[in-house]
């Protein structure tokens, strides 16, 4: 079922943009990122106009008087919370399921670049599993892995580019400026308190880092991959309108914070 | 918004389970066993060591390297050098040298640039090691680099030598056959793009042919002279593994589970076995013993058929059989992936078993 719906169709797709592209994988995996990211705009809006919905909700003089007046019963609070997402007609779970959806689908990405790399022998004989009739595989295997100073099918450790004699792991450094953009320019403002902050905050650090390390110690066709993705998404928000660049300026968030943060720090205080 | 964290949460613990499953570490399996054998005793290649097993008990001489290390990973055939050097190739790039005995090292070569997959040609000449960095390594047999040939493509097969000529002959995956001279590494002939890759090890006739199966659904005959193609026999699937010569027949399977005998001279089917009567994938070359060619299947079997094309028997090993069987004195030799046994030794005839080998004894 994994294999016919996403994974096959997705390992197809991208022997045939790299059939076209005259056998260069770098830019099929490039090509193949935009395109899916095309495909599932229709979910990655939706996603935002949900997220950006229910942050609107959240800010509002109404909802805002309705946790103080039901602190001290939950049951009440969730029960207007529900009327009140009726009313102004937000569905709660709208930012979850586009997002839930894409899930399968990045996954299928993720594992069609690494079937297609097939840099073993028991990869090579399954990816002749996934393979329709149709397709001229014999031409095409194996895979050119070279794109401009990369081997892709290697981690970038195996062959950093040297400049100046110091070996410089420029895709790893590229995916974890990428992710770190991505995070903050996509970060809403938290809503959930400062502990919510906090935790946005801790994300934005070490989910930039764990990438940087994927990208250093995995094939750097997977971290061509992440880089192409990550830009592909700002592009994609930044098209929407929704990029915050003030995001980027740490003074400027901390002079908004204690505003916002305000009514969470209180509710702390009165516990 | 806490349901939205959750899911990211979920989502990046799913991301890093799925992408640490392509580690390749300790206990992930990233190909099949290796596997070799001398009068006594059976070398296997498998994840992080080489074993030697005795063949008369199945039980574990040594391993190579003694203790586990995660860096070293090993799946290429071990080969036998002509002064008693088992010399077997890593995924990590090194070439080691052991002492046949003992599993002691004698040396190791660690200039290539990328996995040892096939294995290493020894003889008196030296020792040829074809590396995924496109390159066959002529080293010396104490372990000195005497030259390299490069081709396009990676080198998956184990070559092979012909005193007739004084040559190696060497496949790609780059498309092409070469051959090589094994005194200083010049190309004697190339053969013309085949249409496919070529992991398989060439046979070769008494009469100067060469015989290759190629990812393009084909056997290819080619003159040893010059390289030039004799007769193409078709195919239903990619054939892997390279053909078996035996009593002017060649014997191949292919990985859509057909499996052919060829007559040498023309190419033309003589018998063959289709998927519908075998159970899987063969990937392994076929092995001929007094008349009787055995061969596994991914499915986990092990197949005997007599030259007219008959099963003889069939034997459920278990696991994925992705390698060839090895004949070991009166036993054959199979090395299931995943399964519970690493080696597996059964009676020509019949095929019942006489030992398994388990991590652990």
């Amino acid at each position: 079922m994994w294999n016919t719906l996403i994974l096959n169709p997705m390992i197809n797709t991208l022997l045939v943009i790299y059939s076209v592209l005259g056998q260069n994988f770098g830019l099929a995996i490039i090509v193949f990122t935009i395109l899916v990211r095309l495909i599932t705009y229709p979910l990655t809006s939706q996603q935002m106009k949900s997220t950006q919905k229910m942050q609107e909700l959240q800010k509002s003089k109404k909802w805002q008087d309705m946790q103080k007046k039901f602190k001290d019963d939950r049951e009440k609070l969730s029960q207007e919370q529900m009327k009140l997402y009726k009313e102004m007609g937000v569905n709660p779970f709208g930012s979850c399921l586009p997002t839930l959806i894409q899930f399968p689908i990045i996954i299928g990405l993720y594992q069609a670049v690494i079937r297609v790399l097939a840099v073993t022998p028991i990869q090579l004989v399954d990816l002749s599993r996934h393979i329709y009739p149709f397709i001229n595989a014999s031409a095409l295997i194996p895979i050119n892995n070279n794109f401009l100073w990369m081997d892709l099918s290697l981690p970038e450790k195996d062959f950093g580019l040297a400049i100046a004699g110091i070996g410089i792991p420029i895709l790893a450094i590229l995916v974890v400026i990428t992710t770190f953009l991505q995070s903050k320019l996509m970060t809403p403002p938290s809503t959930g308190g400062e502990q919510g902050a906090q935790m946005t905050q801790a994300m934005n650090l070490y989910m930039p880092l764990f990438m940087g390390y994927l990208a250093y110690t995995f094939s750097s066709g997977l971290a061509l991959y992440f880089v192409a993705s990550n830009l592909v998404g700002v592009l994609q928000y930044a098209v929407m309108g929704k990029l915050d660049w003030r995001n980027l300026i740490p003074a400027k968030r901390s002079e908004k914070e204690p505003a916002e943060k305000k009514p969470a720090q209180k509710k702390r205080l009165e516990k | 918004m806490k349901l939205n964290r959750l899911v990211i949460s979920i989502f990046i613990l799913l991301s890093a389970s799925l992408l640490s499953a392509c580690a390749g570490g300790a206990g992930l399996a990233t190909s099949w066993p290796g596997l070799s054998a001398d009068e006594d005793t059976a070398y296997l290649a498998f994840n992080n060591h080489v074993y030697a097993i005795t063949l008369d008990t199945g039980i574990e001489k040594w391993r190579f390297p003694a203790e586990s290390n995660n860096r070293i990973t090993l799946y290429a055939d071990p080969a036998m050098s002509p002064d008693q050097q088992l010399i077997v190739g890593g995924y990590n790039n090194v070439l080691y040298s052991l002492n046949s005995e003992t599993g002691q090292m004698n040396w190791e070569f660690g200039e290539a640039g990328n996995k040892y997959i096939a294995s290493p040609l020894a003889v008196d000449q030296g020792i040829f090691a074809p590396n995924a960095d496109n390159n066959l390594y002529a080293l010396e047999l104490n372990g000195n680099l005497r030259w390299k040939f490069n081709t396009q493509g990676e080198i998956w097969a184990q070559p092979i030598t012909d005193p007739a000529c004084e040559c190696i002959y060497l496949t790609s995956m780059d498309h092409y056959v070469y051959a090589v001279d094994p005194t200083d590494g010049s190309l004697r002939w190339q053969s013309q793009e085949l249409g496919g890759a070529i992991v398989g090890s060439p046979a070769l006739s008494e009469e100067g042919v060469l015989y290759v199966g190629t990812f393009g659904k084909e056997i290819i005959a080619l003159d040893t002279q010059d390289g030039s193609v004799i007769w193409r026999s078709p195919t239903t699937g990619w054939v892997w593994s390279g053909p078996t010569l035996a009593e002017d027949v060649l014997y191949v399977g292919d990985l859509d589970g057909n499996f052919y005998a060829i007559d040498p001279a023309d190419g033309q089917a003589l018998w063959n076995l289709t998927s519908d009567q075998l159970d899987g994938s063969i990937a392994g070359s076929p092995l001929v013993v007094a008349d009787t060619i055995y061969f596994t299947s991914e499915s986990g079997s092990l197949y005997a058929v007599d030259p007219t094309g008959s099963i003889l028997w069939s034997q459920a090993i278990g696991g994925r059989m992705l390698a060839a069987p090895v004949l070991a004195g009166d036993l054959l030799l199979v090395a299931p992936n995943q399964a519970d046994q690493l080696l597996v030794a059964v009676n020509l005839e019949g095929g019942s078993r006489r030992w398994a080998f388990t991590l652990g004894e």
